[in-house]
């Protein structure tokens, strides 16, 4: 099981979850309040300066960033297809914006903190007998876990077509990445039975 | 420790996983084998109620594992196959807290206890560390240590030593034996439970062996030929 996290001593590392999310929640809102170009070019150069500072190095930073750049690329050019060049525009930087918010955010809180949040943010809801808040926070705290496990997966679905000399095609890659995902989930969930994760009154 | 099974039998759908067993487990170290399939785990996952008796009824220090099953699992903890699926959290002092929280306990408390949890295992320096740079017998302990920091009686650990290398074998088998709690290990590796107080043998679903380990040993040899 790998980690988004980063470890790191960066103004981001300091600042406390609760802040750096309800942040993102705010810049996310901002970012679909406004379509000028300029305004979202500016918020696009702090994101970048923001994602540099990392800890990570170059080849990681864009690494980590990549299978998320294709999606932004696509609905860009979906954009620019059906509406039009200032869409596309708009559609690009937001997305990029928000991408490079999030990995930081993603890279310098971690999943325990994350867990911790969610946790407390859902206690109104708890209160109102909607939810089980510990619930909440442990659901998100484990989609956040199994993003990496997830391109680990892949990675092994991949080595072992290259390995028979076998190309690559979608169908035979996704549905062993749903099966290896969906039997780790399952172990995953075994061990929280296990260790009384969920017995516990958060 | 005391744990009994009544007349217990499971089945999965027409299948029959556990023939009906009654017997009592009180010793401190108990083995179980057995060849792929012959009930040693689901024999193992009754007790802390991952599965339940299909008719029957198993009870673990007189609590019942249907109907008590939360506090059962607070006394018998369970280690996976695979640790790397055991530990939920990325990092190594992030899972063990986990299993902490809720409890009404602080955070210097929680902190406090999976330091000393660590260091009871010797990983004190594994702490910060990422679960996927540790090596197969780092992965044990770290897993050993997040099921144990909630102080069950009972550790029930599946195939501890599958896929490890001779020097972590030898690891995990002495951290075994430094344990103070009541162990009960599933296993192909015959010399673990070599010195055992106790050992199981299934086979097709049905115990049959129980008693010393190199009774039970030559028997299953026996039944493997």
């Amino acid at each position: 099981m790998k980690t988004l996290y980063v470890d790191g001593n960066t103004a981001l590392h300091r600042l406390s979850p609760r802040v750096k999310l309800a942040g993102l929640m705010l810049a996310s809102i901002l970012l679909f309040l406004t379509r000028s170009p300029l305004a979202l070019g500016t918020a696009l150069a702090l994101a970048i300066y923001l994602y540099a500072m990392l800890p990570l190095g170059f080849k990681v930073s864009l690494h980590r960033l990549r299978p998320v750049l294709w999606t932004i690329a696509v609905v860009a050019l979906f954009s620019f297809l059906v509406q039009s060049a200032e869409e596309a525009t708009v559609a690009l930087l937001r997305l990029s914006v928000l991408m490079l918010l999030a990995a930081s955010v993603t890279a310098t809180t971690t999943v325990s903190a994350f867990i911790e949040v969610a946790t407390e943010a859902a206690r109104p809801l708890e209160r109102m007998g909607l939810v089980n808040a510990a619930d909440i926070g442990l659901a998100i705290g484990l989609v956040i876990r199994f993003v990496p496990d997830i391109t680990g997966h892949y990675q092994s679905v991949r080595d072992a077509h290259l390995a028979r000399g076998i190309k690559l095609r979608p169908l035979t890659v996704v549905v062993p990445l749903i099966i290896l995902t969906l039997k780790s989930a399952d172990e995953v969930a075994g061990a929280i039975d296990a260790r009384g994760i969920r017995n516990q009154k958060a | 420790m005391d744990i009994c099974f009544a007349d217990s039998t499971v089945r999965f759908g027409d299948r029959i996983a556990l023939h009906p067993l009654t017997l009592t487990l009180r010793e401190r170290r108990i083995g179980i084998i057995g060849l792929n399939g012959s009930g040693k785990t689901t024999f193992a996952r009754l007790i802390n109620g991952l599965v339940k008796p299909t008719s029957g009824s198993v009870t673990v220090n007189g609590l019942d594992t249907v109907t008590d099953d939360k506090a059962v699992l607070g006394q018998a903890g369970f280690i996976f196959q695979n640790p790397q699926n055991q530990l939920i959290l990325p990092i190594v002092s992030e899972d063990i807290a986990l299993g902490l929280k809720g409890r009404g306990l602080s955070k210097a408390e929680i902190e406090a206890r999976t330091q000393a949890v660590l260091l009871r295992f010797g990983i004190g320096h594994l702490g910060s560390r990422r679960v996927h740079e540790l090596s197969g017998g780092e992965l044990q302990l770290a897993a050993l240590a997040s099921v144990l920091v909630t102080a069950p009686d009972i550790l029930i650990m599946d195939e501890p030593t599958n896929q490890l290398d001779i020097r972590n074998r030898a690891l995990v088998g002495r951290t075994i034996d430094g344990l103070d709690e009541h162990v009960i290990v599933i296993s192909h590796d015959l010399d673990l439970i070599a010195d055992f107080d106790r050992v199981l043998l299934f086979h097709e679903g049905r115990l049959c062996g129980d008693g010393p380990p190199a009774k039970m040993v030559e028997l299953y040899r026996e039944i493997a030929a």
